[in-house]
């Protein structure tokens, strides 16, 4: 609840502010979040790898504006709609690929996300290519037009925290205590009555779910959307998120997904390389911060302070 | 056909994996509230079967039958569901979890609430856990967990580790336990713990059946015995027949008889020994593999390392060779403390080992595999060898493969064919071979015989003392120790990671007392029974 109210004060915080800059890197922050949020719990907690999550994020910001486009179906329609159809696809590729495992898995997954992308730049009549969809409606709340950020910002947050809030209680509820078990051992899962693959297939729909979200709000919101933000470099940065809140922990995955959305803006002059940055962030936290890096700096500085102690204790 | 139905039928299992029959028609019973256990030696296909019976593994042909109802073929999941719980080797609790969530795990799946509901921060999902929290500590407090049940699991000790597992199963509300081998590894007071709960879990009303290859728990638990050799069942009923029965004794000693003129013994005799073990202590995240085991091996001896599966002999070979690290103790080669030396040093020293189950590169041809058996000596001198051998490195690259195709004729012949596709004889052959190709003066063998038909084990075991000729000493782990005791000079026993009894092999073998020994039946039992009656020839170990 103290996290609730103090992640509402800083977002008041920025609203208030009137700084356009933070305000859309508050709204960034949500929107990534929201697919951070469906990759922890099929990684950290469920333990299946995907490398294809950026794909699930762009069928559901092209699913809606289609959708919207074609059929010229308020939004409020087309998200529930996009989203719901992610989520059969997510259960139809677990059902497919949750048969491997460890690095097959994380092969087969990097796969779809490439074929994804693909179909986003190659089926031009339905996707717009390389050149993407524009105009795009907003979302409307009581007859105001969700455009600008200030309008936008509360409803992301609110979105965000309502998926949080969900997830969290997953985790804590007798399904989330079967989901760390399939991520622990799957002998052991069928050895105490859990059908691990079943669960699986769940869980990777109800995280394409979170995914598909994120990508409609972002349709909406910017009422433009093309192939690049949905490329493997975007399932890297996920992944990174995921790593940096540690794996395990609903409320740090927020941690990984503001520290990348900030290393995001110092690493701008680096244009396409900051991918190689990411990267090169990604493999020192797995070797060095398993457990992510909010509890690898503490471990660090822990071991830092009983180096000084005696060090204080022999000058006293 | 109700009502005095067994709990538990097994009806003409088999399971073939590749040629080998690890299950030929095995059948058995196990009634409501009783205590079965399921013995037999390395490789009789125990773990085969229970996996088959939880639905982990399913069979090539016949059926299983819980409480009346077919359940070969179904998931491990639903076979749960229907009453059977299963515990594995080395308790396999869920690390990243408390002691209390590791239990209540096991009674997720049974609350009926799915994702759906765990979404929602209230009603079925909250209520279910509720109920969990409180189940999970009253399956802990019928271990002794209790006080731990906030502890993460991964800080519990190895006793308390199976402990777990069996909280765990019975988290899950399954009326018949099976537990696979809850003693392993476990200390004398571990073991009493784990005892006195199995023993109390037919009071709860639960049937167990557990794999296990201490005898001495065995003879303390189990009021009914199945006993499984080379898969299949050749003895069934209460522990002091199958102890008395003739073929189980042979099935754990082996009765391959070899014709070959022993190597005389030389340790212990004169100059110190080539390798000299001094009270040698293994751990394995708190499991005692090797408890204070001291062993001298002398030049150009064959000594035999017998025991029960899981009495530490694979552990000894791997500490010599440099693959496990000592938590006490001191090994020396040639008088030198191996201490600080990676495992490819020690080749280098001359220290081989054929591993258990040949390890062989199954996609390289027989020579590659005979040359890779060189690489420590090729890359100590100079890497550019490891491209080309040149000079020196190809002559005695070369000569070292003669040796060995002198050796085993059979291997030259089948020189070009890839390792993969040798018969299982051929393939221990190369295994030796490709030990022998370091030129080693220690060559340890784990298990040679493993998975061959007897004729051919008996041929592979007859050529050992052989090399002794060529100046090689052998240090020769087997399961057939009948065989072993054949050939080597002196052997030594070990009964749970301590040495029980060692001397020249011809007493050993003359010794009644020593089977009984070997077996390890008196191993959980008081002491100063019938124990010390074991005669001079057991040389107590201080």
């Amino acid at each position: 609840m103290i996290r609730v109210g103090v992640l509402a004060l800083v977002l008041a915080a920025v609203w208030l502010s009137g700084s356009v800059y933070l305000m859309n890197l508050a709204v960034v922050t949500a929107l990534f979040a929201l697919p951070a949020l469906g990759l922890s719990l099929l990684m950290g907690y469920t333990g299946q790898i995907s490398l294809g999550h950026a794909a699930l994020v762009g069928l559901g910001a092209y699913g809606t504006a289609i959708l919207a486009q074609q059929f010229g179906w308020s939004p409020w329609l087309t998200m529930p709609v996009a989203i719901a159809a992610v989520m059969m696809v997510a259960w139809l590729i677990g059902w497919l690929v949750f048969r491997l495992r460890g690095h097959y898995l994380a092969m087969a997954t990097l796969a779809f996300g490439i074929i994804a992308h693909v179909g986003f730049v190659e089926l031009r009549d339905l996707t717009g290519g390389q050149d993407g969809l524009s105009g795009i409606p907003p979302l409307a709340v009581l007859g105001v037009e969700l455009i600008t950020d200030r309008a936008i910002l509360p409803v992301a947050w609110i979105v965000c925290v309502g998926a949080l809030v969900l997830a969290e209680n997953l985790v804590r509820s007798p399904a989330g205590l079967a989901m760390r078990t399939v991520a622990e051992s799957e002998a052991v899962a069928g050895s105490i009555g859990i059908a691990p693959d079943a669960l699986k297939r769940r869980i990777m729909a109800l995280s394409g779910g979170y995914a598909a979200l994120g990508g409609a709000l972002y349709a909406h919101y910017l009422g433009y959307i093309s192939p690049s933000p949905f490329d493997v470099g975007f399932s890297l940065k996920l992944l990174l998120m995921v790593a940096l809140g540690g794996f395990a922990g609903i409320w740090s995955v927020l941690f990984g997904v503001g520290f990348v959305v900030l290393t995001g803006e110092a690493l701008k002059p680096f244009g396409h390389y900051d991918v190689v940055i990411y990267g090169a962030l990604l493999v020192i936290v797995m070797v060095w911060c398993p457990r992510g890096l909010l509890a690898g700096l503490e471990l660090a500085f822990q071991a830092l302070r009983r180096r000084l102690r005696p060090a204080a204790g022999g000058a006293a | 056909m109700t009502g005095e139905r067994p709990l538990l039928e097994v009806r003409g299992v088999a399971v073939r994996f590749g040629g080998l029959r690890a299950l030929d028609d095995v059948g058995f019973d196990v009634h409501a509230g009783e205590v079965l256990a399921l013995i037999g030696p390395n490789g009789a296909g125990k773990s085969t079967l229970l996996n088959v019976v939880s639905g982990a593994l399913r069979a090539d042909a016949g059926e299983v039958w819980l409480r009346g109802e077919r359940i070969d073929g179904l998931a491990a999941h639903r076979i749960n569901a229907r009453g059977l719980a299963r515990t594995f080797q080395g308790a396999e609790i869920l690390r990243r979890m408390t002691v209390r969530e590791n239990v209540m795990a096991a009674g997720a799946a049974r609350t009926g609430t799915g994702v759906r509901h765990g979404l929602v921060g209230w009603g079925p999902a909250r209520r279910a856990l509720a109920r969990l929290e409180r189940d999970a500590l009253e399956h802990l407090e019928v271990v002794g967990l209790a006080h731990l049940a906030d502890t993460p699991a991964a800080a519990l000790t190895a006793g308390q580790q199976r402990l777990l597992a069996v909280a765990r199963a019975l988290g899950t509300g399954a009326e018949l336990l099976i537990f696979d081998e809850p003693g392993a590894g476990l200390t004398t007071v571990e073991k009493n713990a784990l005892a006195a709960v199995i023993a109390s879990l037919r009071g709860r009303g639960k049937t167990v059946v557990f794999v296990e290859h201490d005898l001495g728990l065995v003879g303390q638990l189990a009021e009914r015995m199945v006993v499984l050799d080379h898969g299949k069942v050749i003895a069934v009923g209460s522990p002091d027949e199958v102890r008395a029965d003739r073929r189980v004794i042979e099935a754990y000693l082996g009765n391959t008889e070899i014709a070959v003129a022993r190597a005389p013994a030389r340790a212990g005799t004169h100059e110190a020994g080539l390798l000299e073990v001094e009270g040698a202590a293994v751990r394995y995240d708190g499991l005692i593999a090797l408890d204070g085991v001291t062993l001298r091996v002398g030049r150009r001896e064959v000594v035999a390392l017998v025991g029960a599966n899981g009495a530490g002999k694979s552990t000894l070979l791997k500490a010599v060779a440099g693959a496990v690290r000592l938590a006490g103790g001191r090994i020396r080669f040639v008088g030198e403390d191996v201490a600080g030396l990676a495992p490819e040093e020690r080749v280098r020293l001359g220290v081989g080992l054929a591993p258990e189950g040949r390890q062989l590169f199954a996609s390289l041809t027989v020579r590659d595999n005979l040359a890779v058996g060189r690489y420590a000596r090729v890359r100590a001198a100079g890497w550019r060898h490891l491209v080309v051998p040149a000079g020196e490195q190809a002559a005695s690259l070369q000569a070292a493969m003669a040796e060995v195709f002198g050796f085993f004729p059979q291997l030259r012949e089948r020189a070009d064919q890839l390792a993969g596709t040798l018969s299982g004889g051929e393939g221990q052959m190369l295994a030796i071979g490709r030990a022998l190709m370091s030129r080693p003066t220690l060559l340890m063998l784990d298990e040679p015989s493993f998975g061959l038909a007897p004729q051919v084990a008996k041929e592979i075991l007859e050529a050992l003392p052989r090399l002794t000729e060529l100046g090689i000493s052998i240090l020769l782990v087997e399961q057939n120790a009948r065989a072993a005791l054949q050939i080597a000079a002196r052997a030594y026993i070990l009964v749970n990671g301590r040495i029980a009894a060692e001397g020249a092999s011809a007493e050993l073998l003359a010794d009644r007392d020593i089977v009984q020994t070997y077996l390890g039946w008196e191993g959980s039992r008081e002491e100063g029974r019938g124990r010390a009656a074991g005669g001079p020839r057991l040389a107590a170990v201080k």
